[in-house]
């Protein structure tokens, strides 16, 4: 009998089938990212180029006026899109854990906005939000003639139209995660407890909600990727508008790259914005790698 | 032509040896079992016989050809797996052709072969069905199926019983023996039950820690233990481990056991052990359950028979004999009387201790005196 | 919610409310596409004279005709958003075959022919699930015109494969961990090499994660707006920048009947696909978040 040599075919196939996805992880993800720190340490402006200049445009970054701006802006935006999300999902799920008849129904209206393209979303709400065509005209129209709901032509106010029209996108997604997690728990756990005698009510608050730690934990985690790459709902419903009150960390990177010809400093705003995805999501995944593995 | 040697043979994932120098020499037409509690190596040795397990160090050879470094196709060995592994898209026909298309057989024989096999597991009304209409008893007989249609050299099983319920795990037992007495190849099968090694096995190889513990006839393993390890894991209920000082009486040697605060001596048959090193000093007394009796006159007049009262503390019926937990130098010890015989707890009974199989080993080493 | 005192009323009187309340919830997330569509079937004088929600007098698709082929939008040749539909197809079909075979081929290398490394590999590769892509705008379009690709669909696909297959490798990957291993195991002592058991046993079982995978490829595709702002030039551009460009770039007066039928075209392909095969939609959102 031949005895074949171990490093035959299926010794090298996996490896060579994989090699085009390692190349891609290295040069366009670990070689692009480091190339991009690189541009945000030299002078580039409508084209790149490679004269250093330390730190300087992250010094004028922060002395910009419009991405303090913007950092701002994110920061509400993603606390209020985050926390509201994070509660209307988890009461939508909760309801529809109530052994609903038509849940199969419901569940599909409310998650189908998530299909939609961000910029659909902007088109539509942008035309609701409009005070002389849309909602606040037609409340007037119903005979309510003070009423006003112009926030979106509104400086102070045009971020939380931002959080409305992103509210309504991507909650149910939360509550399509939260019922995965309520599915999840183990039934037993749930009958020892009404055995017990606790109620509905605190089945929920003291049992369920606290072992669902975990699913809470990937809900945050999408919601604030989702918020600090939020860039074409912005753009459709407002434009970064009125003047620059909307603008956000991915509206101004955008800009200050590709309008502006301002790569360099264009460049220093997306490495702030990795950082601080990076900063959510380390611990998160230290936390997750920890966890055994199975097999 | 198909013994198995297995040559010294290491195995480490990193830091952690699984296998640490695997020695067995299987005979052609064997039926070996690897048996020990699990983490013990018995898999992975089974996988680098296998080939789906790349060895650190040590040969591997099957009839005259070192297999070492061959691939698994390249070995002629079949397994049949503890998930049965039959592949989920395909008909129990497929999942037993499929090898050997594989192997370019012309279509009339597989067909020919395919047929053979199912005969002899009687899974032909199955063959157009897939795996998940199947039964566990049907799935383990067409995993049987699909190794017996190549017809290996060598076949291993992989606890192939283990998912099977107990009164099929019964029935497919015999049935395996029947199959082996009627194929005659050499079987390498690990499992962690060992009832299963002593009914099936020709030898049993008893692993823990990645070593053999222990290589020999089901009878030799089960009476001439070589460690603690061993003779504790074969047979249920398991052996009694005693320590007793070992004292002179009557020109023999003895070990000496308090029962209730009185002092006996059990007289040893110097063929199990010498134990003159050891006068005066502990050594742990090893005895099964059924060499502990209730009252037999024919026994009590063997030699190496003690009666000692003993007190009942728990008893457990099994059906054929009872199980009465005694109290032995303040130690538990299981004896096995007839159901009829069997006091109730907390009173005295008297026990024949028959020493003629009982064994010995070292308080430190915990190897075989 | 919680036990009240008579048992026999308070359940029903509960599950009114319930049901109650979890339909106005389902108004809410619909009202905008419903008002979208009756929008898009009245004609324009009715809604400078009539209300936001008010059933259209006489039904018209000609908002819809405009927008499909006969708007005006930005200056390009071509009118309607017809053009960008047609390259949305052109890139959507290449950039999801492309990046679900790399993703199920490095599934299955990552599961079951692991080798050293390959761990690491993985982890290094689910950075680009999280990635936020404005830290790799400027070296891609670099690239892109190193390439000579710039503007042009070729490079839009690319750039959809590049960023798609951390994904896709993910839900591979997560899904072939829990088949079981013995199978391949099986499959090799049956004599069968990497490529065999790829075709013959596992891309057959593979069916489900397939779905989900390609309907969760081609929502992201469908909807992306930043790689086709940025990279792509009138002639390339998707739909997603052809709507914007519809309802931003309009001189004079607003057309929102317009503007709603070029929303629901560009929104239709995923709609679709959503109403069609909406528990593989779920399972593929569930499974990019849940689980890593």
């Amino acid at each position: 009998m031949s005895v074949s040599n171990k490093k035959g075919l299926d010794y090298w196939l996996p490896k060579l089938v994989v090699s085009p996805t390692v190349a891609i992880t290295v040069i366009f993800f670990y070689g692009f990212v480091i190339w991009t720190a690189v541009l945000s340490f030299t002078k580039s402006r409508i084209l790149p180029q490679y004269e250093f200049v330390g730190f300087d445009q992250y010094v004028r970054l922060f002395l910009n006026d419009r991405w303090m701006g913007a950092l701002t802006n994110l920061l509400v935006f993603g606390v209020l899109f985050i926390a509201i999300c994070m509660i209307v999902g988890l009461i939508m799920a909760v309801l529809l854990d109530q052994n609903i008849r038509a849940e199969g129904a419901l569940r599909t209206i409310y998650l189908y906005p998530m299909a939609l393209s961000f910029i659909v979303t902007g088109t539509v709400w942008k035309w609701l939000l409009n005070p002389t065509v849309g909602i606040e005209r037609f409340i007037r129209s119903l005979g309510w003639d003070s009423f006003t709901f112009d926030w979106i032509i509104d400086p102070n106010m045009a971020i939380y139209t931002i959080v409305i029209a992103g509210v309504w996108q991507a909650s149910g997604f939360v509550m399509a995660i939260f019922l995965a997690g309520l599915r999840g728990i183990d039934t037993s756990i749930i009958k020892a407890a009404q055995l017990d005698g606790a109620s509905l009510f605190s089945v929920y608050t003291r049992i369920i909600i606290p072992s669902m730690r975990p699913v809470f934990f990937s809900a945050f985690i999408m919601l604030a990727h989702i918020a600090i790459k939020s860039f074409d709902l912005i753009i459709a419903l407002t434009g970064g508008g009125p003047g620059n009150s909307t603008d956000v960390p991915a509206i101004f990177m955008y800009q200050f790259s590709f309008q502006r010809g301002q790569l360099g400093m264009g460049a220093a705003s997306a490495i702030i914005m990795l950082m601080t995805v990076l900063a959510i999501l380390v611990p998160y995944l230290y936390s997750e790698l920890r966890t055994p593995k199975n097999g | 032509m198909a013994e198995l040697n297995i040559d010294n043979v290491y195995k480490s994932f990193g830091e952690t040896h699984i296998l640490k120098g695997i020695n067995l020499s299987i005979q052609d037409g064997e039926f070996v079992i690897l048996v020990g509690p699990s983490g013990c190596g018995k898999s992975t040795l089974l996988n680098c016989i296998a080939g789906l397990e790349e060895v650190t160090d040590g040969r591997i050879v099957i009839g005259k050809d070192d297999v070492t470094h061959a691939a698994p196709k390249d070995r002629d060995i079949a397994m049949v797996f503890q998930s049965y592994a039959l592949y989920p898209n395909m008909n129990v026909r497929k999942n037993i052709a499929f090898g050997l298309e594989i192997r370019k057989m012309p279509k009339e024989e597989i067909d020919a072969e395919v047929h053979r096999v199912a005969k002899l597991l009687q899974i032909e009304p199955l063959l157009d069905r897939k795996p998940s209409q199947l039964s566990g008893g049907q799935r383990q007989r067409v995993a049987m199926g699909r190794a017996l249609a190549r017809r290996p050299k060598t076949y291993l099983f992989d606890e192939p019983l283990s998912n099977l319920d107990a009164k099929l795990r019964v029935e497919m037992r015999t049935e395996m023996k029947k199959l082996h007495q009627r194929l005659g190849t050499t079987i390498v099968y690990v499992t962690h039950d060992q009832i299963e090694a002593m009914t099936l096995a020709d030898r049993i190889a008893v692993m823990k820690g990645g070593v053999v513990q222990q290589f020999g006839t089901p009878q030799e393993v089960y009476d001439d233990p070589a460690n603690i390890f061993v003779a504790g894991f074969m047979g249920s209920p398991s052996m009694n481990f005693l320590n007793c000082e070992v004292t002179e009486s009557g020109g023999n040697y003895a070990v000496q056991v308090d029962s209730e605060g009185r002092i006996f001596q059990l007289p040893i048959d110097p063929k199990q052990a010498d134990l003159s090193q050891y006068l005066g000093k502990t050594v742990i007394l090893g005895i099964r359950p059924e060499q502990i009796t209730h009252v037999m006159p024919h026994v009590e007049a063997e030699p190496f028979v003690t009666k000692v009262p003993v007190k009942i503390e728990v008893t457990e019926p099994t059906g054929a004999d009872t199980l009465v937990l005694a109290r032995i130098n303040d130690q538990e010890c299981e004896c096995r009387v007839h159901p009829t015989e069997a006091g109730k707890p907390g009173e005295m009974m008297e026990m024949l201790f028959n020493m003629s199989k009982a064994v010995f080993f070292d308080p430190e080493t915990e190897e075989r005196l | 919610m919680a036990k009240t005192t008579d048992p026999r009323y308070s359940p029903i009187t509960g599950r009114a409310i319930l049901y109650g309340v979890l339909i106005v919830i389902a108004l809410y997330y619909l009202m905008p596409l419903a008002l979208m569509v009756v929008t898009s079937l009245r004609s324009m004088d009715e809604i400078r004279l009539g209300q936001l929600i008010e059933w259209p007098d006489a039904i018209t698709f000609e908002a819809w005709k405009i927008a499909w082929n006969e708007a005006q939008i930005g200056a390009r040749d071509e009118l309607g958003l017809r053009p960008y539909f047609i390259n949305s197809i052109i890139m959507v079909i290449p950039s999801v075959a492309i990046s679900t075979l790399l993703g199920a081929l490095n599934g299955y290398v990552l599961s079951f022919w692991k080798f050293r490394g390959s761990e690491l590999f993985f982890a290094a590769l689910l950075l680009g699930c999280f990635l936020p892509f404005q830290a790799i705008l400027l070296p891609q379009s670099q690239l892109l015109g190193w390439l000579g690709l710039t503007g042009t669909i070729p490079g839009l696909v690319l750039t959809h494969v590049v960023y798609g297959v951390s994904f896709t490798t993910l839900f591979f990957r997560n899904y072939y961990v829990n088949l079981p291993h013995e199978l391949i195991k099986a499959a090799k002592l049956d004599g069968a090499g990497f490529w065999m058991i790829f075709f013959r046993i596992i891309l057959p079982l593979s069916a489900p994660i397939l779905v989900v995978t390609v309907i969760w490829q081609f929502t992201q595709i469908w909807n992306d707006f930043l790689f086709g702002v940025v990279f792509s030039d009138p002639d390339s551009q998707p739909v997603t920048v052809g709507l914007n460009n519809l309802v931003n770039s309009a001189t004079g007066e607003k057309r929102y009947n317009v503007d709603m039928a070029g929303a629901i075209i560009a929104a239709l392909p995923t709609i679709l696909v959503y109403v069609l095969a909406g528990k593989y939609f779920v399972r593929g959102l569930t499974a990019g978040s849940v689980k890593g």
